[in-house]
């Protein structure tokens, strides 16, 4: 696949309109995704999927293909995500990316103790996960926003997320740590989920 | 075991292989298998790791992208991109797509955008089909799967 | 295995198992782009017969298979099928549960897009090309074949 990306973006380079197009339409709901994720509002999510194209169009002639394609494209994403929420947002207390004992505690446990299952019937029921899921990532900092994003969606390593963010390896760790647990105390918040210590013992056959 | 282990080690659930050092993941596993409490951090973990991937794509998915493409195209214009190559005989075929490009804003493929909703009752079957289009005239739904028709062409090229 | 290279190994499984849900899904399906045609002799190609009660349903009474290929779809990513008009045809898997698959199907110059959810068994018939001295393609998606 990823020649494949590199032969969209030669003819695309050659100016092929059809080709960058293909590389768009090819692209296109995954940057979204990643771009909501870090943004949170749909429509602001929109404006800068599209601007990562339009720039991406714009550096085609600079890419020298020394990372993939899907690489840079997702460099240029999320940085214009991050420049996004940054502008819009309103100084904040920022979080600290050290982990104490007391973060140790516990909290969102029980959090889907009934693992999904393949039935079809419980489509709906993970349709209105995905929701909440949604709206437990919204309410985390920006910064464990995009190193969960960058992590699951793009699946980047350590050492991949301390170059994109520019930060050490020890950091991304801890970062990820404080990331995954406020995503359980809010999806715990959100979806109404109680502990369930039972439950979550027959789990671990 | 202390919990200043569990501070150490604990940020380093959820690696995945080869991220460790040989050394911190052989001292992570050791903890592991005698640490409850970090086992079940793990499991914890575990459990909800990929649903925010999955999440976000879902909601990408649902939303209709047929804009999309046509909208950043629109931004780009007609210039090549800079540093790009030309007069390799291209023009022409790039001449013969506009025509398809054009279509695509033919405000009437957009009137004929169709949102459906196929309720199956019978067991077994899919409990709830659902179908969306847009610039398609007809979705036949049959019980081998659905067919799906192009409106008649305005513009053959 | 000794006692304690038994627990090492079961305390990575307990690490390891975290691998993300999402980068699991992928379906393996058989795209077949077919000619359907006004003219010629009543006739269904005979690769096409799983597909008969579908085409049945159409006004073309040839029937005949041009390409076919089998690929494996992962989930966000869009495979490409080139078509006898020049157009191409992009098949995006979006979803994956069981046996049941979302497969979004649009065709690059057009606004066309559709997203269908099939059952394994089950196949798209998706037009994909207008019809012209009485023929048209089209492109037949099976899941899991």
């Amino acid at each position: 696949m990823e020649a494949d990306d590199l032969a969209l973006v030669e003819r695309a380079r050659a100016g092929e309109r059809d080709a960058f197009r293909a590389l768009v339409v090819r692209f296109q709901r995954k940057v979204y995704a990643v771009a909501l994720g870090i943004v949170k509002d749909p429509d602001l999510a929109w404006d800068v999927a599209q601007e990562t194209f339009v720039r991406v169009h714009r550096g085609l002639g600079d890419f020298k293909g020394d990372s993939a394609f899907s690489t840079w494209l997702f460099r240029i994403a999320t940085h214009l995500s991050i420049d996004a929420v940054r502008r819009e947002r309103s100084a904040r207390k920022e979080d600290v990316d050290e982990v104490r004992e007391s973060d140790l505690e516990d909290g969102g446990e029980g959090i889907l103790a009934t693992p999904l299952g393949t039935d079809p019937r419980q489509n709906a029921l993970r349709r209105e996960l995905g929701e909440k899921i949604e709206e437990a990532l919204a309410t985390l900092p920006e910064k464990h926003r995009t190193i969960l994003v960058l992590r699951e969606l793009e699946g980047l390593s350590y050492e991949e997320l301390a170059e994109r963010l520019g930060i050490h390896k020890g950091t991304v760790m801890s970062r990820l740590f404080h990331a995954r647990k406020k995503m359980q105390a809010a999806l715990r918040e959100y979806a109404g989920i109680r502990g369930d210590a039972d439950r979550d013992g027959e789990d671990e056959t | 075991m202390t919990k200043k282990d569990c501070v150490r080690f604990a940020p380093m659930i959820g690696a995945r292989e080869g991220e460790l050092s040989e050394v911190e993941a052989r001292a992570l596993a050791a903890h592991l298998a005698m640490c409850r409490r970090c086992q079940e951090l793990a499991a914890r973990f575990a459990r909800t790791d990929g649903l925010v991937a999955e999440a976000l794509l879902a909601r990408a998915n649902a939303r209709d992208f047929a804009p999309f493409v046509d909208q950043v195209m629109d931004r780009i214009g007609t210039g090549a991109p800079q540093g790009a190559r030309s007069g390799r005989g291209l023009l022409g075929w790039v001449g013969r797509h506009w025509k398809g490009t054009l279509s695509v804003t033919a405000p009437a493929l957009a009137a004929l955008a169709v949102f459906m909703y196929v309720h199956f009752g019978g067991p077994g079957q899919v409990a709830s089909l659902e179908i969306s289009s847009q610039g398609v005239s007809t979705v036949l739904q049959t019980s081998d799967g659905p067919v799906v028709l192009l409106p008649p062409e305005e513009h053959p090229s | 295995m000794t006692r304690r290279s038994f627990i090492l190994a079961a305390a990575a499984a307990v690490l390891f198992s975290a691998v993300p849900i999402a980068a699991r899904a992928d379906v393996p399906v058989h795209v077949r782009v077919i000619k359907g045609s006004r003219r010629g002799p009543k006739q269904v190609d005979p690769r096409l017969d799983a597909l008969r009660r579908q085409l049945s349903a159409l006004a073309y009474v040839n029937w005949q298979e041009t390409q076919e290929r089998r690929v494996t779809l992962v989930k966000g990513r869009t495979e490409f099928v080139q078509l006898p008009d020049g157009d191409m045809a992009g098949i995006t898997l979006q979803e994956e549960r069981g046996t049941i698959a979302t497969i979004e199907v649009a065709l690059a110059s057009r606004n066309t897009q559709s997203r269908l959810t099939i059952e394994k068994g089950q196949r798209i018939v998706h037009q994909v090309t207008g019809e012209r001295d009485g023929a048209a393609f089209f492109l037949t998606i099976a899941v899991w074949p």
